[in-house]
């Protein structure tokens, strides 16, 4: 225990006093928000642009009925070819071709015969733009001709917006926002895939550091191979934990001055008013709902789960990882066995999108409980409600897990750390695997 | 330059020499599909200085991570002090490894600092023996400089205090030489010396024969996974030795006498001669002088005595006739 320690002190105290560490630590907080501005900035501008567009209409259906921001239409006399040569030479954004249509017939309601043009491929938001404003001019003619009354039509609309409720153990309905706990779920799931990537690598490293630089063998004759590997393993984890905690505490602090300038009142926060209680600015009022809506959670669970799930992935990769660079001679040997590490991460990361959309499908609550996967996808599910079981299942499963992987991948660092100039495959990690030492 | 015979000669061997500080009986271990160690046996006498010698791959770095515990033995049992192998020795052993370094973006204190408390130094121990040893070796200036800041000479000297700052019963050095300048190795061959005065029994394990070859008390040789010879230095030359002798001599040489035969004789400058004369075994080497005495002009006359290296190439030739 002594030695582990040891290692694990000299894995901390290395990494933490680099500046690199205290640069990455005070600024990530800060250029995540500067970074969704600046993504929320470029979206809006492109929006804002107008762009040019020839139409050239046969059936005269469109001509003045085509408008939108975005798009400044002109239609063209001519015949096809004249108009595109016309649009190739004064290089518009994009050419309409329309056909003459035949809208008498009221059996017909599928219409193909369009035309686009453009310099670019479209994009699927703005063909499907296109595609609406077409299909609402021909929908109004038809509704025209069919004699209806459009005040009748919109009568019979419906729309629906569903008030979602999550009815506690205690029978105590609380409401809850979706969309909320899609973005806490997302958030949290991708923090523990983004630690897994940054410190399992680092271990990685570490591990090759010590091979490349000769010293390992130094470090054996004191310290049991298992001992330094999970010295390691801690180590840089303590690394990743301290660096987790001051952005938490960094971001709470940022939020908390936030709320404060924009000045939603103390007791406001205290007493959870509803806004419209008091007399607020728009901002405040902003504010508010979202501290009101961040109650909605269940904090305390998603907390707790959150570094369970983060400990939990971090052993249970972070012990391959090591494994891997005990095997290999440089980093460009490692690619090779980078690959399956890899794989049950990335498929993490795209299940997790489909799971925050879905959180009590099968597919979730497979990936949820398969060691490999559950923690980022378990991170997806928590904010929307996991039954109890269901959690405690997932973390037994994930405790398995990581003792299994850690135990597979001490057996082969043992023996890795010692070989050098070794053309290493699978097959050879097998025997590593099985040898007795 | 330091010269070592002087401070070998000068050397009395204490007698204390009845105690094993290791004894290892009929050790084996295999990989995969290699045998690295085929029932070898040594015993390593109290502040000795023990060659353990064999050419490459023969198994002599199986045999010391065995004993360092980095790796076990498939058979046989490794005795340290008389008691068998268990993770308190670990603190007794200072280990020197053929592949060795250091964290290089680590500075030198630090370093020492952690691999003392590795080897259960407290910290306050380890502080004023990392001063003593830095003064000792002219480093002090450098405890806080990065090793990647040190040049290779220096970078050594820390390797080497590293190894012997717990002050080690048993000092295992694999190749010790091998990438030390000359400078170096005699500055750590004298620290060497002195530390087995202190009672510190050494291990030099080696396939360069001769660089060690004036420096063993014993040795054991290994070869293709077994030992195939081990004793004092002293006993196994003189087993070995030939009856031969190596005569300078100027102008002509009358015949000698049947019972001396002359192998080989190679001219030399200003009319020498030097020939390799052969006697029968037991004769003794003033019947030969007597002899030459009379029949040319002595200038040189020594015997050949076999270097390890030539025993070793002649046991592996033997081995390998039979």
């Amino acid at each position: 225990m002594k030695q582990i320690f040891l290692v694990l002190k000299r894995e901390y105290m290395v990494r933490v006093k680099k500046r690199s560490f205290l640069l990455a630590t005070i600024l990530t907080p800060l250029i995540f928000p500067a970074l969704i501005a600046t993504i929320y900035y470029f979206a809006n501008r492109d929006n804002s642009e107008v762009q040019d567009v020839f139409v050239l209409d046969e059936s005269g259906l469109f001509e003045g009925k085509l408008t939108s921001d975005s798009y400044n239409y002109t239609f063209l006399e001519g015949d096809k070819d004249e108009a595109k040569q016309r649009f190739q030479d004064e290089g518009a954004y994009g050419f309409l071709y329309v056909p003459g249509i035949d809208l008498t017939d009221a059996e017909k309601t599928s219409y193909d015969e369009f035309e686009f043009y453009s310099q670019t491929n479209l994009g699927i938001t703005v063909e499907q733009a296109f595609e609406r404003q077409l299909r609402k001019v021909l929908e109004d003619i038809k509704l025209d001709q069919s004699g209806l009354d459009p005040d009748v039509l919109n009568s019979l609309k419906a729309n629906v917006d569903l008030d979602t409720f999550n009815l506690s153990e205690s029978g105590e309905a609380q409401e809850s926002n979706s969309g909320l706990s899609l973005a806490v779920g997302y958030i949290f799931g991708f923090l523990i895939y983004m630690f897994i990537f940054i410190y399992g690598s680092q271990i990685m490293q570490s591990v090759l550091d010590e091979k490349t630089s000769r010293i390992v063998e130094v470090i054996v004759s004191s310290v049991r191979p298992f001992q330094l590997m999970m010295g390691k393993v801690l180590g840089v984890g303590s690394v990743g934990f301290t660096q987790l905690i001051i952005w938490i505490v960094l971001m709470a602090t940022l939020a908390t001055v936030g709320f404060n300038l924009v000045g939603v009142p103390a007791e406001a926060m205290a007493e959870n008013m509803p806004a419209e209680a008091m007399e607020l600015t728009d901002t405040q009022e902003m504010a508010m709902n979202v501290q009101n809506m961040l109650s909605t959670l269940p904090i305390t669970r998603i907390v707790v789960s959150f570094l369970f799930y983060f400990l939990g992935a971090y052993f249970l990769y972070g012990a391959l990882y090591a494994a891997v660079g005990s095997a290999v001679d440089s980093l460009q040997d490692a690619q090779q066995f980078m690959f399956p590490i890899i794989i049950p991460l990335i498929v993490s990361i795209v299940a997790l999108n489909i799971v925050i959309q879905d959180p009590d499908s099968s597919l979730a609550f497979w990936l949820s409980m398969i060691p490999f996967t559950s923690p980022v996808v378990m991170m997806g599910r928590i904010p929307f409600g996991v039954p109890l079981w269901e959690l405690l299942l997932s973390m037994t499963l994930l405790i398995a897990g990581f003792v299994a992987m850690i135990w597979v991948a001490g057996r082969i660092y043992r023996v890795g750390i010692l070989m050098y100039g070794v053309k290493v495959n699978w097959k050879t990690l097998k025997v590593w695997f099985t040898m007795k030492v | 330059m330091h010269d070592l015979s002087i401070s070998l000669l000068s050397y009395k061997k204490p007698n204390l020499t009845n105690v094993n500080i290791l004894e290892a009986s009929q050790v084996s271990k295999s990989y995969a599909v290699h045998k690295a160690l085929d029932n070898v046996s040594i015993a390593i006498p109290k502040q000795s200085i023990f060659g353990l010698l064999g050419p490459n791959g023969a198994g002599k770095t199986t045999l010391i991570r065995i004993i360092n515990q980095i790796i076990m033995a498939d058979e046989g049992e490794v005795l340290i002090n008389g008691e068998k192998l268990n993770p308190k020795h670990i603190e007794i052993i200072g280990y020197l490894p053929e592949e060795r370094g250091l964290y290089k973006k680590m500075k030198v204190g630090e370093q020492l600092m952690y691999l003392a408390q590795l080897k259960g130094l407290s910290s306050g121990e380890a502080r004023k023996r990392i001063k003593h040893w830095l003064e000792k070796l002219g480093l002090t200036d450098w405890a806080g400089k990065k090793v990647e800041d040190l040049s290779k000479g220096m970078a050594q000297k820390i390797q080497f205090i590293a190894t012997v700052m717990h002050e080690p019963e048993l000092l295992i050095l694999d190749e010790p030489f091998s990438g030390f300048d000359p400078v170096n190795a005699n500055l750590i061959k004298d620290e060497i010396f002195e530390l087995r005065e202190k009672g510190a029994t050494v291990i030099f394990s080696t396939h360069r024969m001769e660089s060690v070859e004036q420096l063993c008390d014993d040795i054991a040789m290994i070869n293709k996974s077994q030992k195939i010879l081990d004793g004092t230095k002293k006993d196994i030359k003189n087993s070995y030795k030939s009856n031969k002798y190596q005569v300078d001599y100027k102008g002509a040489m009358k015949p000698l006498s049947p019972q001396f035969s002359i192998l080989e004789s190679n001219e030399l400058e200003d009319n020498h001669t030097q020939a390799l004369i052969q006697t029968n075994p037991g004769q003794n080497p003033n019947e030969l002088l007597k002899e030459l005495i009379e029949k040319t002009e002595v200038h040189g006359f020594t015997e050949v005595i076999p270097s390890i290296n030539d025993i070793f190439i002649q046991i592996v030739e033997e081995g390998e006739d039979s």
